[in-house]
């Protein structure tokens, strides 16, 4: 590339973090921008967990330290939202209304965590835990030995329902056809599942075995827990913290009118280039082109992340590479009657 | 154990933000809460409209000396001008600024794309929440104000109070200002906090009897003049020094003093020399091309022996210079300025509470060597703000005029008359018996001229010898000595407002283990030459810092003293940098150092 030329990510997640690396390596002239919502730079969101056991300082949890990206000549564009991407220009217009040039762009900009609709009204009485902000929220508002009642339970949950339980606080989990996400369960084996999680000390209730589900989210009475949760037949559970895990939604919104084809994530070849032949996409935001399943479909995990954003990185500077998944997606009951899901194989 | 508070605040914006006034506010408000404030304000000579305005407030628990080199916390009211200065806020420290914008911007306009990767960043749509709690945008600056206070925590209850007394004569103003406030400190409650900036609890000065203030430079004068009786002042506008005689003007009539504006400075220091002869306490104030003006009646004042107190707040210059920025390069002025052998006492505080003394002490001086007083402040001490803890009785000798005795009277008095200390006793007119000459032409003891080889020898040794006493005036610090006693690697000699950066770099310099001692030297004419020798004969190597280009104080010294000294000479119209200091320092005690001193030695 020349050395003119200037990459743009949007996202400093773990894709987001490892494209800058790759691009500053394979193009040391050129200028590397990232933007990002996030007031922290690239940290592990996967060690949020490590809160619970003391970890309060967001710098323990930093990927880099925040010399290395002036180390790098990377320029990191933090708090700062994308409000759309002018293909047509090679534009990207922030919500400050200040535009940024670019002649190669990376969409790593990830997920959120996906709130049912019929929870919609709850929301503001549901901690969530995306991020450092997140994690600490919960942290403070959860006293030593409380209980947090656990909505729904994908391995995000279940990784922090854990800690949680290694930490001393108790967890209920109201369990529904996702609490597995994203790893595909057949009904023998999430009833094995279940008993797992039982035994580990969680307090699973079958939301389907409630009367069909959550009626409704309160807080608390004054001397009771700061939360209730009221199920439709009638019982309850009181727990300081109510918590959601359904799985993740892409974070696209801004590349809406891109003119980009969008199904729930943004769709890529092989190659994570998006329609655009400027523009890529990487991890948890797209959805990649399988000629095996012939459909496009989700890559979940750091390390399927990671090696996205190379990959992305390298095509962007000139290589013709395809994403090849980089760690297996089964989900395990090992000898010791333990859950093992790969994606909690932490580096 | 909380540890002791030591926060900067920057706040940045243009002419017509209201950047001062916010900074304004938060400083009384740290003030009255008990913190002890250090501010210093940056602001164009244009009214509005154009150039940039900082304010900068460190706020502390124990004693400051000057604003630090970094800043815990950028407010950015105007990203333009704010964006040069987004390096100067340390890391984990943080910004905060406006994430909405009206208008297009084009790429790194934006102050969030210039944020240092240790800093963080409090995006706040500053704008939007003013215009939605004021239906206006004007109180934006109130918006900022309120969100810093929110992610602070500090009291909403201080700032809401400081609020109604900024405005207390615009209600509706007042009324908007406080909502403003409101929404952004609102916000800034809710705001995740990821900065390690934590505000402990104010350590409230307590003295008996005493009074303590928030006051800055210019003010302090003014209380000084008040309580050292002054009877009449003379005065013609001119940056930095006008807010004297505004202030004068409110309180003055109040205790019966009166106070004349002049068509111009020579007019100024004649009323002033002639209400000194007529015996009142009489003051002028003035900056650099005033005091330029002044020269030759000065002049006057030396030769006709009348007390007068001069103040002369300094700015960048020559001519119209830098009208809004700080230097130090009246000096050779002040000491050497005029006509003939005109010796005159030079007297420069080194903080807030030295322009109150020295102001009272000048008065005092003036009347005791019966001889015009310059006192030499600087913008950047005139206009900074500082805690200072006022005695309960004011220190200051209310009439230290040596009158004449009877018998001198009867023996025929004699004005000019010879004195073991070369000062004679100073009738007023009017006074019985004691009818005299006083003129601008050499005179003979009577005051009548002679221009006699003989008389002209004896009487400038008499206006020169008598100054000497002013080197023993009592109660007061002509000079004096910090840091380490006995050997030192370095010692620096400060003068004025850059001192208190002198002394910061002599602290810091002192925790790295480098052996240092500072000495400020507030008497600068007459020169305190036996005490500044020895000072510096405990000193391996002596550094002078000061804020004009020549180092116009070094060259004094070496007038003085002729020994080595190393020039630290700048002029930027900017204070002095603590950390530029510390290097010198580092280098002078063979610290290891990149290149690059900016030392230049005189004297070897």
């Amino acid at each position: 590339m020349s050395a003119l030329s200037h990459h743009v990510v949007i996202g400093s997640g773990i894709a987001g973090a490892q494209a800058v690396a790759t691009l500053r390596a394979r193009d040391p002239d050129a200028r590397v921008t990232m933007i990002t919502l996030s007031a922290l730079h690239c940290y592990k969101r996967y060690d949020l967990p490590r809160i619970f056991r003391g970890c309060r300082d967001w710098r323990e949890l930093l990927a880099q330290p925040p010399s290395y990206y002036d180390d790098q000549r990377i320029t990191v564009r933090r708090a700062t939202k994308v409000a759309n991407v002018d293909t047509s220009r090679g534009m990207i217009q922030l919500s400050h209304n200040e535009e940024i040039r670019f002649d190669t762009l990376l969409v790593a900009s990830g997920c959120r965590g996906h709130l049912p609709e019929e929870l919609a009204d709850y929301k503001d009485l549901i901690h969530r835990f995306s991020t450092f902000q997140d994690a600490m929220t919960v942290a403070r508002a959860l006293p030593e030995g409380g209980r947090v009642i656990m909505l729904g339970g994908d391995m995000l949950g279940l990784d922090l329902a854990r800690t949680l339980i290694d930490t001393g606080h108790r967890v209920t989990l109201i369990a529904g056809e996702h609490t597995f996400w994203p790893h595909p369960v057949t009904v023998e084996q999430r009833d094995r599942l279940m008993g797992v999680l039982h035994d580990m000390g969680i307090e699973v209730v079958d939301g389907e075995t409630v009367g069909g589900g959550i009626a409704a989210i309160e807080a608390g009475p004054p001397g009771m827990p700061a939360r209730r949760v009221v199920f439709r037949d009638g019982g309850d559970r009181y727990g300081d913290i109510v918590m959601s895990f359904f799985g993740l939604v892409p974070s696209v919104e801004f590349m809406l009118g891109a003119g980009l084809d969008i199904e729930r994530g943004i769709l890529v070849n092989p190659s994570l280039r998006t329609t655009d032949e400027r523009i890529y996409a990487a991890g948890d935001v797209c959805q990649i082109w399988s000629d095996q399943e012939r459909s496009y479909r989700f890559f979940y995990g750091w390390k399927n992340v990671r090696a996205m954003g190379d990959i992305a990185a390298r095509n962007m500077t000139g290589a013709a590479e395809a994403f090849v998944p980089a760690q297996d997606e089964g989900l395990a009951i090992t000898p010791e009657g333990q859950i093992h899901s790969p994606f909690w194989e932490y580096e | 154990m909380m540890s002791a508070t030591d926060i900067q605040i920057a706040i940045c914006g243009s002419a017509g933000d209201g950047t001062i006034a916010a900074g304004d506010i938060l400083r009384s408000v740290m003030a009255d809460i008990g913190y002890r404030v250090i501010s210093f304000d940056v602001y164009p000579a244009e009214i509005r409209g154009f150039g940039k305005c900082i304010a900068r407030l460190r706020i502390t628990t124990q004693q400051a000396y000057s604003l630090k080199a970094k800043s815990d916390v950028l407010v950015s009211l105007n990203d333009s001008h704010a964006i040069a200065h987004a390096g100067e806020v340390r890391d984990l420290g943080a910004v905060i600024y406006d994430n909405r914008s009206i208008v297009q911007i084009a790429e790194g306009g934006h102050i969030s794309g210039h944020l240092g990767a240790g800093q963080l960043p409090y995006p706040v749509p500053i704008r939007e929440l003013s215009e939605k709690s004021t239906g206006a945008n004007r109180s934006r600056n109130l918006v900022a104000l309120g969100f810093l206070a929110g992610l602070f925590g500090l009291p909403v209850e201080a700032f809401q109070k400081g609020i109604a007394g900024k405005f207390k004569r615009k209600a509706a103003v007042a009324e908007a200002s406080g909502a403003a406030f409101l929404a952004g400190y609102e916000r800034g409650a809710r705001t995740f906090k990821l900065d390690d900036i934590r505000f402990g609890p104010p350590a409230v000065t307590s003295v008996p009897g005493a009074t303590v203030e928030m006051i800055n430079g210019n003010a302090a004068v003014v209380r000084g003049c008040l309580e050292a009786g002054i009877d009449c002042y003379f005065g013609y506008p001119i940056t930095p020094a006008t807010s004297i005689m505004e202030k004068l003007a409110v309180e003055m009539p109040k205790c019966g003093a009166r106070l004349l504006q002049t068509e111009d400075e020579i007019a100024a220091i004649s009323a002033t020399l002639g209400a000194g002869f007529a015996g009142a306490r009489a003051a002028t104030a003035t900056s650099g091309p005033g005091l330029s003006l002044m020269a030759e009646m000065l002049g006057l004042g030396v030769m006709a022996e009348i007390p007068a107190v001069v103040f002369v707040s300094q700015r960048g210059g020559p001519a119209t210079g830098m009208p809004t920025k700080t230097e130090q390069s009246d000096l050779n002025m002040a000491v050497w300025g005029g006509h003939g052998d005109a010796p005159r006492i030079v007297i420069a505080p080194t903080n807030v509470e030295g322009c109150y003394r020295c102001a009272g002490k000048a008065f005092e001086m003036a009347e005791a060597y019966q001889t015009p007083v310059i006192v030499l402040l600087d913008l950047y001490l005139s206009n900074r703000y500082e805690t200072v803890v006022f005695p309960a009785q004011p220190p200051f000798e209310p009439d230290m005029n040596r009158a004449p005795e009877a018998q001198q009277l009867r023996e025929g008095y004699r004005r000019f008359g010879p004195a073991d200390d070369f000062i004679s006793p100073r009738a007023l007119p009017g006074d019985r018996d004691a009818m005299h000459v006083v003129t601008g032409l050499e005179h003979n003891e009577l005051g009548r001229p002679n221009d006699q080889p003989e008389m002209h020898q004896a009487m400038s040794r008499k206006r020169h010898e008598k100054l000497r006493a002013a080197l023993g005036h009592p109660d007061f610090t002509h000079h004096k000595h910090f840091g380490d006693e006995g050997r030192v690697d370095v010692g620096l000699l400060g003068w004025g407002s850059a001192f208190g950066e002198c002394l910061e770099a002599m602290f810091k310099a002192q925790a790295e283990g480098i052996r240092c001692a500072a000495m400020k030297v507030v008497m600068l004419s007459p020169f305190p030459t036996e005490a500044v020798s020895a000072f510096m004969d405990d000193c391996q190597a002596v550094l002078a810092p000061e804020s004009n280009y020549q180092g116009q104080f070094a060259n004094l010294l070496q007038a003085q003293v002729a020994r080595p000294v190393h020039k630290l000479a700048r002029a930027t119209g900017a204070p002095m940098k603590v950390e530029e200091i510390l290097d010198e320092i580092r280098r002078l005690a063979g610290r290891e150092m990149g290149p690059g001193s900016n030392l230049h030695v005189i004297g070897m």
